[in-house]
């Protein structure tokens, strides 16, 4: 697995909440292997550091948890996505792309001459 | 917004308890997620449970890193180390106690001080809009400051004045009885123009307050205590009728609880249209003269406008009045200040008063910082182990220190709670001392919300600075001596250590409070020797004025004789004597005197003091007369006579005899009938003034006392016994006859010792604090010198030292301390008392006998403070000494 990427700073959050949006209520274990299973199983994700994050962003309020039942009828705990947490994911999209868009104008002057 | 919300979440968080249990449930769900799906990919159960567990990290670091995301970890870490030093401080209660003890007894005197500076110098008025009100005075160039306003001078400036949106007078002092529900009572007013409260932005209680146009309707607005004290509180008060000095008055508001007065001194208990001044005071000055000032005025700045600007409106206002009227406004300049600031006259010696006693609490404060910073790192050398350890173990120095800071500042804390829980007492004391004035002033001094948060940040930052040094020297200790159990905060080849420059500074500092402290107690010892020149046993003092109630001069005369008569035939009483207003109550009536014939430009004018008498007064206060006699019954229309004290014979009489002499003062002719001894006159600390007494009969008429009349009752028995008696005799004249500042001489007097007994109690127990801790803080220094040097001593001794050597190498020590630090002290002292060379009675500020005694005194108390530890050194057993180790 060497050449596997870790997660960039502050990019899990993201990934977390874009995930969240498209897939609808999900378990720590689900999401993650979501997350590896969408970066093409090129990102390394080291679940320990998953749930300190979800929790930030359930401190912050754009996302919530509930005990449910799994396909596979075990006990796990739930996360979505709250209306904040919509709307965040929309921000922080934006954002992100603008930093991307600026950067590749730095990384392929090429075009531009 | 969002980042709040999580700090609130993990504030939260740090009070709920349970959430670990649940998460480690949420990962063990995690786990056996990830293992069945590895057995699903075809790996044995083991396999697949050690990759899930790979892949998580190992659990105890993710519950860690959650745990720590979870609420704020530096509010648990300071947490935690509250929690242990509360634990460490209760390990040493003694250690403890004698620290917050000490820092408690420095903050607490701060604390009060603060008080009463917030009190009287930093408090606004308590007025709408304190910052925007001034209060104009009249300095004529050249004049000590201030003088009052004629009304006319007041209506200009209203008039024309732009740079204030408002300006009102009033007159500062209306005595009045009032009568009905309970017995009759003189209360004080003021006689204000009708725009006064409107200018004060103060909204009635209840009520309109007065009518916007100056009005003569006879309208009065009480004050909240009055309205509490006389009416009950009665809530249908608005618009009834009260009778003041007999007048009847209609109630058109009550004025705010908070509210006493502009000057934030006087306590004044209603307030009536400046109109019907004349109604209750017989002496209200002519209202069109520019000649007479008797208005105090307050003036509310215009918004916008800064007070540059408004100053020099004024400074072009009186240039104009002095042109057009060069006979009366000659030299006009006025100047103001914030309304509710100190009285411009009074305020140099307050602001002194209260910066030396500022000065004097920091230094106890300082002298109680010094003993608790070396009880601290007496502490700390007693913890090496304990931090060596803790370094060992791989604790930061930043940790251990911070651990040092947070228990010193928990008991800067804890000794500033116990300060203000004191000075909760000591203001309550303070505002119980009685200050001789005739008029009523509300001097109370309470602890504000400014004093709290002072003493807080004292506190804090007391704790923090006490701190630092045993916390930084404690963290810093030498491992390897630490471990070994042997002292790892001496260093080695340092001999001026921080311990014993503590201790030096806290000498020195005592030696500064304590002359100042001597200075005080001989300034009251001295004062209580000053020969008043009257007998202050055996008499009691009752004041009426039944002038409030309608009464003419003739018939107070009246009044007067037939109490006089009634009162001498109680049974008990020798003699009773009516005066206007008795010794020592503070300045009264004073005219400018000369001898009848020599008025010429270069005569002597002796500013004298005027006091009514009756037949019968000298030989009642028991002032011995010189020669000639008493006033007697004298007819009142007759020729005017006096009888003046030596001083005033010798100052209008050098080597001449003054007896049938003619004087003249105030517009009249006296003829000198009589010389008696000298007397105090307004305090007790002035020099002697020249004194005339004239015929009560006689003055009565054409100079009324604005104060009242007090009757002088002497008796061979107990003086306060009679009261009563006097009372019924009064009310049997007139029950309707408020009487008031009822008081033996004694209690008169002991008034009159306000301020030199203030100051000495002040600096009497403020000196005795620094000096007991700073006895202590030198005995804890030997005490803890000697345990070091037991290990030396036992070898000494194994050697052949005798005990008398060995206690005298430890009191050298110590007194070697003591006598530099005196030298530090003393000049320094030396320097300082010129500061309290004001307040001083009969003694100079460099008094001999407080300078030479403090220094022996307190050498004295070091000798003490050294012998103890040292009789314990001498009395270590060389062999126990020897074997310790």
């Amino acid at each position: 697995m060497g050449d596997k990427t870790d997660v960039w700073q502050g990019t899990l959050a993201l990934m977390i909440l874009k995930t969240l949006e498209t897939m609808g209520p999900q378990h720590g274990y689900g999401l993650a292997r979501r997350i590896e299973q969408t970066s093409g199983d090129l990102l390394q994700l080291n679940y320990g550091t998953l749930y300190p994050a979800l929790l930030k962003l359930e401190q912050e309020g754009y996302v919530r948890s509930q005990w449910g039942t799994s396909d596979n009828n075990r006990k796990a705990k739930f996360y979505e996505l709250t209306k904040a947490g919509q709307k965040q994911v929309r921000r922080a999209t934006a954002d992100w792309e603008q930093t991307t868009e600026i950067l590749s104008r730095f990384l392929s002057p090429a075009e531009e001459a | 917004m969002r980042k709040l919300r999580a700090v609130w979440v993990r504030l939260l968080g740090i009070v709920r308890g349970r959430a670990d249990d649940e998460f480690s449930a949420e990962l063990d769900a995690h786990i056996a997620l990830q293992v069945e799906d590895g057995m699903r990919s075809g790996l044995t159960e083991g396999e697949a449970r050690r990759r899930a567990r790979v892949q998580l990290g190992g659990m105890e670091q993710v519950m860690q890193a959650r745990r720590e995301g979870r609420s704020l970890p530096w509010i648990e870490n300071v947490a935690r180390d509250l929690r242990y030093a509360v634990r460490t401080l209760a390990k040493h209660p003694a250690i403890t106690l004698v620290a917050v003890i000490s820092i408690g007894l420095g903050i607490g005197a701060n604390a009060t001080i603060f008080a009463m500076v917030s009190r009287f110098v930093l408090r606004p008025a308590p007025v709408g809009d304190p910052s925007t009100l001034l209060s104009l005075h009249i300095a004529p160039k050249g004049d000590p400051c201030c003088n009052e306003f004629p009304l006319p001078v007041y209506e200009d400036i209203r008039d024309q004045a732009k740079s204030f949106s408002g300006v009102a007078a009033f007159y500062e002092l209306l005595p009045a009885s009032i009568s009905g529900g309970g017995e009759p009572e003189r209360v004080w007013g003021q006689a204000v123009t009708t725009n006064y409260f409107d200018v004060l932005r103060l909204p009635m209680v209840a009520g309109r307050g007065f009518a916007e146009q100056e009005s003569r309707s006879p309208d009065v607005v009480l004050s909240a205590r009055l309205w509490q004290s006389r009416f009950a509180s009665d809530p249908q008060i608005v618009g009834k009728s009260v009778k003041l000095s007999g007048k009847a008055f209609t109630v058109v508001g009550i004025a705010p609880a908070s509210f006493r007065s502009v000057d934030q001194i006087l306590n004044i208990q209603f307030w009536v249209p400046l109109g019907l001044a004349k109604e209750l005071a017989a002496d209200v000055p002519p209202q069109n003269s520019r000649e007479y000032h008797w208005l105090a005025v307050v003036a509310r700045l215009r918004d916008g406008v800064t007070r540059n600007e408004a100053a020099s409106e004024l400074d072009t206002m009186a240039h104009r009045f002095e042109a057009e009227y060069p006979k009366t406004d000659k030299n006009m300049a006025f100047r103001f200040e914030q309304a509710g600031s100190l009285p411009p006259r009074e305020r140099n010696a307050v602001l002194t008063f209260l910066s030396v006693l500022s000065v004097i609490v920091l230094l106890l404060l300082a002298i109680a910082g010094a003993n608790v910073a070396n009880l601290l790192f007496a502490k700390a050398a007693g913890r090496q182990r304990e931090m060596a350890v803790r370094l060992a173990l791989g604790a930061t120095r930043a940790r251990l220190r911070r651990q040092m800071l947070v228990e010193s500042t928990l008991l800067g804390v804890a000794g500033g709670t116990l300060g203000v829980l004191m000075s909760l007492w000591a203001t309550q004391a303070l505002s119980a001392f009685h200050v001789p004035a005739p008029i009523p002033l509300n001097l109370f001094v309470a602890l504000d919300w400014r004093t709290l948060a002072y003493t807080l940040a004292v506190s804090i930052g007391c704790g923090v600075l006490l701190g630092m040094a045993p916390a930084w020297a404690a963290s810093r200790p030498m491992l390897a001596n630490a471990l070994k159990g042997e002292d790892a905060l001496a260093r080695p080849g340092r001999c001026v250590t921080l311990r014993n420059v503590l201790v030096v500074a806290q000498i020195a500092m005592s030696v500064v409070l304590l002359c100042v402290t001597g200075l005080f107690l001989r300034s009251l010892d001295s004062a209580a020797r000053i020969d008043l020149g009257f007998r202050s046993q055996g008499l009691l003092l009752v004041s009426m004025d039944p002038r409030l109630n309608g009464y003419t001069p003739e018939q107070i005369s009246r009044f007067m004789r037939q109490l006089r008569q009634r009162v001498a035939a109680l049974p008990g009483v020798d003699a009773a004597v009516p005066t206007d207003v008795a010794m020592l109550s503070g300045g009264h009536r004073s005219d400018g005197f000369t001898v009848s014939g020599r008025e010429g430009k270069d005569a002597v004018n002796a500013m004298t003091e005027l006091y009514m008498i009756t037949p019968g007064y000298f030989a009642a206060m028991g002032i011995p007369m010189l020669a000639g006699h008493d006033v007697g019954e004298v007819a009142s229309k007759g020729p005017r006579v006096a009888v003046v004290n030596k001083a005033f014979a010798e100052k209008l009489f050098p080597g001449g005899n003054p007896m049938g002499q003619h004087v003249n003062g105030g517009g009249w002719t006296y003829e000198i009938i009589g010389v008696v001894g000298n007397t105090k006159a307004r305090t007790i600390g002035e020099d002697t003034r020249p004194v005339l007494y004239r015929s009560l009969d006689q003055s009565i008429a054409e100079d009324p006392s604005g104060m009242g009349y007090t009757l002088v009752v002497h008796t061979p028995g107990n003086p306060a016994a009679l009261s009563e008696a006097v009372r019924r005799q009064i009310y049997g004249l007139d029950p309707n006859i408020a009487i008031y500042n009822e008081e033996t001489m004694e209690e008169h007097v002991k008034s009159a010792y306000f301020l030199p007994r203030l100051a000495a109690t002040l600096f009497g127990v403020f000196g005795g604090i620094g000096l007991l801790l700073a006895a202590v803080g030198l005995y804890g220094v030997m005490s803890y010198a000697v345990s070091r040097r037991t290990r030396e001593i036992g070898i000494r001794m194994a050697l052949g030292a005798r005990t008398g050597n060995v206690a005298g190498l430890i009191v050298r020590q110590g007194m070697a301390l003591a006598v530099i630090a005196m030298g530090l002290g003393w000049p320094v002292a030396w320097m300082l008392s010129r500061f309290a060379s004001s307040f001083l009675y009969g003694i100079k500020p460099h008094d001999v006998v407080t300078f030479v005694a403090v220094p022996v005194f307190l050498g004295v108390i070091a000798l003490i403070a050294c012998w103890l530890p040292a009789r314990r050194a001498a009395s270590v057993d060389p062999v126990q000494a020897l074997r310790t180790e």
